[in-house]
C-alpha cells in the first residue's frame, strides 16, 4: 500500500497510525477538501473525490451539530457490511484538518479512536511553525503551457 | 487555497461554479467531463436530488498536465443554486481559488442572477475573503435560446458584472463558451499563483 503526503512532517504520524490501528485507508485533508496525506489509494483522482466527499460530510455534520447542540459533532462513525468509516477533526498549530479512515475486521472503532487521539498529539508535536511564504511556483510565461494542455484536454490541439 | 507541493512539483487548485438555480453550472461540468480524455479526469461526483437538482455539490477532478514543470490539477465544484441552500454554498466556497459565476441569460432570470451574484460576494466576505481579491469570471449561459427570451450580453454585463471581470457568452449544453470560460478562470488563478499568491505547502515527501 502506498502512503503519500504533501507535507513531510505528516508522513511519520500517519504511517504510525496506519500500522498501529491496522486500517485500510487513511486521509488527512484541509477542511476545503485539499488532500494533505493519504494511505491506501492507488489513483490520485480517487483521492481527490474521496476528499471532496469527506470534507462535505464533515462540513454538513458540523453544521448539523451546531444546529442541534450548539457545537459541532466531534466525530462520525458509519458502519458498512464489511468495512467501517471514522471521520473527525484534528487540530495542530498549523490549523484544523479533517481525518478520515476506513477499516475492516482487523481493527475496531475503539482501536481507531485510541490511535486517532495519539495521531492528533503526534501531528501537533511534529507540525513546524509557519515558514516564510514560498517562492512563486510558476514562471511568468505559464500561459503557453496552459493553453496547450487545455487544447489537448478538449481535443483542440 | 492552492496546494503547491514543491518536492513532487504538483499544484492543486479549487474552482467553484456559482450561480442561480438552473443556470447551467452542472451542465458546464457535464460538458467538460464528456470532452476530456478518461486518463485526465476522475469520476464526476454528483450529489443530486431525484430530479437531478444539485443537492450539495458536483465535483470533477481534472489533470491539466504539466505547466511550468508542475503537474497541475484542478478540482471543479458546483454549488446548489436554489436560495434555501445558502449554508451549503458557503461550505463549498471554503478554500476556493477561483469562481466561475454562471448567469442565466433568460430575461426572466435577471433578478435571480443579480441576487446570486450579491450572495456570492456576501458569502466570500463572511469567510473573511475580500471578494475583490478572488479570481472571478462571468459566463452568460443559454445564449443559444431564442433572442426574444434572452438578454444581450451587453445588458447582462450592465446588470451583473459591476466588477468588470472577464466575461464569456456560452451554450453549456452544446459546448460553445465552456472551454473559453475554463481557460479564462485557469489563467487568472495560475497568474495569481505565479505572482506568489499561494498559501500552499512548502515541502513534501512520498514514500512507498
Amino acid at each position: 500500500m502506498m502512503t503519500s503526503v504533501v507535507e513531510s512532517w505528516i508522513e511519520s504520524p500517519l504511517k504510525r497510525f496506519v500500522e498501529d490501528a491496522e486500517v485500510d485507508l487513511a486521509l488527512l485533508m484541509h477542511p476545503s477538501g485539499q488532500v494533505l496525506a493519504q494511505h491506501g489509494f492507488a489513483r490520485s483522482m480517487d483521492v481527490m473525490s474521496a476528499c471532496a466527499l469527506a470534507a462535505g460530510i464533515y462540513a454538513t455534520s458540523a453544521e448539523l451539530g451546531r444546529m442541534l447542540e450548539g457545537k459541532p459533532f466531534r466525530g462520525i462513525h458509519q458502519v458498512g457490511t464489511e468495512r467501517q468509516l471514522f471521520l473527525a477533526e484534528a487540530h495542530s498549530p498549523r490549523g484544523a484538518y479533517i481525518f478520515v479512515t476506513v477499516f475492516g475486521a482487523e481493527s475496531s472503532l475503539g482501536l481507531v479512536r485510541l490511535y486517532f487521539d495519539e495521531l492528533v498529539v503526534r501531528i501537533s508535536e511534529a507540525a513546524p511553525p509557519e515558514g516564510p511564504a514560498p517562492e512563486p511556483a510558476l514562471t511568468e510565461h505559464f500561459e503557453r503551457d496552459l493553453n496547450r494542455n487545455l487544447a489537448v484536454l478538449f481535443g483542440r490541439a | 487555497m492552492s496546494l503547491v507541493n514543491y518536492a513532487t512539483r504538483e499544484i492543486t487548485c479549487k474552482i467553484v461554479y456559482y450561480g442561480p438555480g438552473r443556470s447551467g453550472k452542472t451542465t458546464n461540468l457535464h460538458y467538460i467531463y464528456s470532452q476530456v480524455p478518461e486518463d485526465r479526469r476522475g469520476n464526476m461526483v454528483s450529489l443530486a436530488t431525484q430530479t437531478d437538482r444539485t443537492l450539495f455539490f458536483d465535483f470533477l477532478p481534472l489533470d491539466l498536465g504539466s505547466i511550468s514543470g508542475f503537474t497541475t490539477k484542478f478540482q471543479l465544484y458546483t454549488v446548489p443554486g436554489q436560495v434555501y441552500y445558502q449554508t451549503t454554498r458557503r461550505l463549498v466556497l471554503q478554500g476556493a481559488d477561483g469562481v466561475v459565476f454562471v448567469a442565466d441569460s433568460q430575461a426572466r432570470q435577471r433578478e435571480e442572477n443579480i441576487e446570486s451574484f450579491q450572495d456570492l460576494h456576501a458569502n466570500l466576505s463572511e469567510q473573511g475573503v475580500d471578494p475583490r481579491s478572488m479570481p472571478l469570471v462571468v459566463q452568460y449561459n443559454k445564449q443559444d435560446l431564442p433572442k426574444d427570451l434572452i438578454l444581450p450580453v451587453s445588458e447582462l454585463s450592465d446588470a451583473i458584472n459591476f466588477r468588470g471581470v472577464s466575461e464569456y457568452s456560452a451554450d453549456a449544453l452544446h459546448g460553445p463558451g465552456v472551454f473559453e470560460t475554463l481557460r479564462g478562470i485557469s489563467e487568472i488563478v495560475l497568474r495569481r499563483l505565479s505572482a506568489g499568491g499561494s498559501s500552499g505547502a512548502a515541502s513534501s515527501a512520498v514514500s512507498r
